[in-house]
């Protein structure tokens, strides 16, 4: 990959409770790009994208080796601010779970616990946002209604929305469209494209149409390993590995 | 559903390689017309040009059916790209072939002239290179079709030889001028449907390795 890297992995190998779900998966995540990560379920790819924002320390009896820098800082060291580097690399979930509160309150629960007080500086936080995540026409003239009367995509696009509020780096989505009917889809994908002039993304998805479409570069995942990355016309055009080559043609998965 | 795909996929393989078979066929016959001066061969060969083009227009369909019911990735893509291109080919090979037997029946009643000059030689090499682009694509494999390049060289060779030689009777007698221009015309279809030949060919290549190659 010739693209500047903002995330690098070296050697990461992950357990839970002693069971091995990453092994020695090296990769380089390109600036300002639309990385997927592709591969049968269990085959660690949610594992990795949580590695990205250390969500994995949530859970009881998991151990990571191996080295994770964001802008070349190990994230692993045990002094790394984790609630800051949460900051940096955002997450959108499988399932839109806006909080139940105003949409308004979605999008600025995140700069006022950051410290944004003005209420002037969080209405142009809360609007900037849901421009960016082409959620402003549909909801500004109802942005005190609750966000769970929002249709699913715009749930999603308003916890996008609820991610770039706090100004982030890295944008992590975990099959972010497999709730959505294709019209929402069509509007994240599209939405996606717009996201990665300004931060760059990193997508789990299970649809290969979907990862084909969307990304710059794929990386194909299987028991753990990382079998194959690359630049996305190439996994999907003429794959190096017989493992990648049978997966996207559905001989397997 | 993938299993459906794989085996629609060879399916459409199969019938593909009996259109490009009924196009070597058709070419070759006329060939044959061309030599024995047969009226009634070079007819049988007019008479298939319908069962050829419905033949392209029906797995053309089946093509671009399964790329829109499929969405096929990495070699299944390569293979259905491959596969237009080959029906493509033999579709223009079947077509020479019509129309070299449409020569026949213009010129089957006065003699050769210099036995034919090179032509049935020609036509050998560029239906053995119709043969091996053919076998190629139906076994996934290369080996035959890697000194492409040479060949089509000589048969570029040869048709200039032939375009020289007819000039030449053409000058020495202003009668043979009919009959040395269609030589000089079959001349060019062969170097046609070897043209046809390297490029199926070339798709075989990128069918099977993924790399984009060009025979000159």
């Amino acid at each position: 990959m010739s693209e500047s890297a903002i995330i690098t992995t070296n050697n990461v190998n992950l357990w839970y409770n002693g069971k091995r779900a990453l092994e020695s998966v090296s990769m380089k995540i390109p600036k300002n790009k639309v990385t997927a990560l592709i591969g049968p379920s269990g085959c660690g790819k949610s594992t990795l994208l949580r590695c990205f924002n250390r969500l994995n320390d949530l859970i009881d009896h998991v151990k990571i080796t191996g080295e994770i820098t964001l802008d070349e800082k190990n994230i692993q060291e045990p002094g790394t601010d984790v609630v800051m580097l949460r900051k940096k690399v955002g997450m959108v979930f499988q399932k839109p779970n806006p909080f139940p509160k105003s949409i308004h309150e979605n999008v600025a629960y995140g700069p006022r616990v950051h410290g944004v007080k003005d209420k002037a500086e969080l209405d142009r936080i809360v609007e900037l946002s849901l421009h960016h995540a082409a959620l402003w026409d549909e909801v500004k003239d109802r942005l005190n209604d609750s966000a769970l009367g929002l249709s699913g995509g715009q749930q999603q696009r308003l916890c996008i929305a609820r991610t770039l509020a706090v100004e982030p780096e890295v944008i992590l989505m975990d099959e972010p469209c497999s709730a959505l009917d294709p019209i929402a889809t069509a509007k994240i994908e599209n939405l996606i494209d717009l996201l990665k002039k300004d931060y760059t993304v990193i997508i789990v998805t299970h649809n290969m149409q979907q990862a084909a479409r969307m990304s710059d570069y794929t990386g194909f995942m299987y028991l753990g390993k990382l079998i194959e990355c690359g630049k996305t016309n190439q996994i999907f055009e003429h794959p190096k590995e017989d493992l990648t080559e049978n997966y996207i043609t559905g001989r397997f998965g | 559903m993938a299993e459906k795909f794989h085996t629609e996929l060879n399916n459409l393989k199969t019938e593909t390689l009996e259109m490009a078979h009924l196009g070597r066929f058709m070419l070759r016959t006329a060939i044959d017309a061309l030599i024995r001066q047969d009226n009634d061969l070079a007819e049988s060969v007019v008479t298939r040009k319908e069962e050829i083009h419905t033949m392209e227009v029906r797995l053309e369909e089946r093509c671009y059916q399964l790329i829109a019911m499929n969405q096929p990735m990495a070699k299944d893509m390569r293979v259905i790209a491959c596969t237009l291109k080959v029906i493509t080919a033999s579709l223009r090979i079947g077509r020479y072939g019509k129309v070299i037997a449409n020569i026949v029946k213009k010129i089957s009643d006065q003699p050769h002239i210099a036995n034919l000059m090179s032509i049935p030689h020609m036509a050998d090499l560029a239906i053995e290179m119709i043969d091996d682009s053919i076998e190629a694509y139906e076994k996934d494999s290369i080996e035959a079709i890697s000194d492409f390049s040479v060949r089509d060289d000589t048969i570029d060779s040869l048709r200039q030889s032939i375009f020289r030689e007819g000039i030449t009777y053409m000058m020495e007698d202003p009668k043979s001028i009919t009959r040395c221009t269609n030589y000089i015309l079959v001349a060019r279809y062969l170097e046609r449907c070897a043209d046809h030949a390297c490029k199926i060919a070339e798709n075989v290549h990128y069918m099977n390795t993924g790399e984009r190659i060009e025979i000159h």
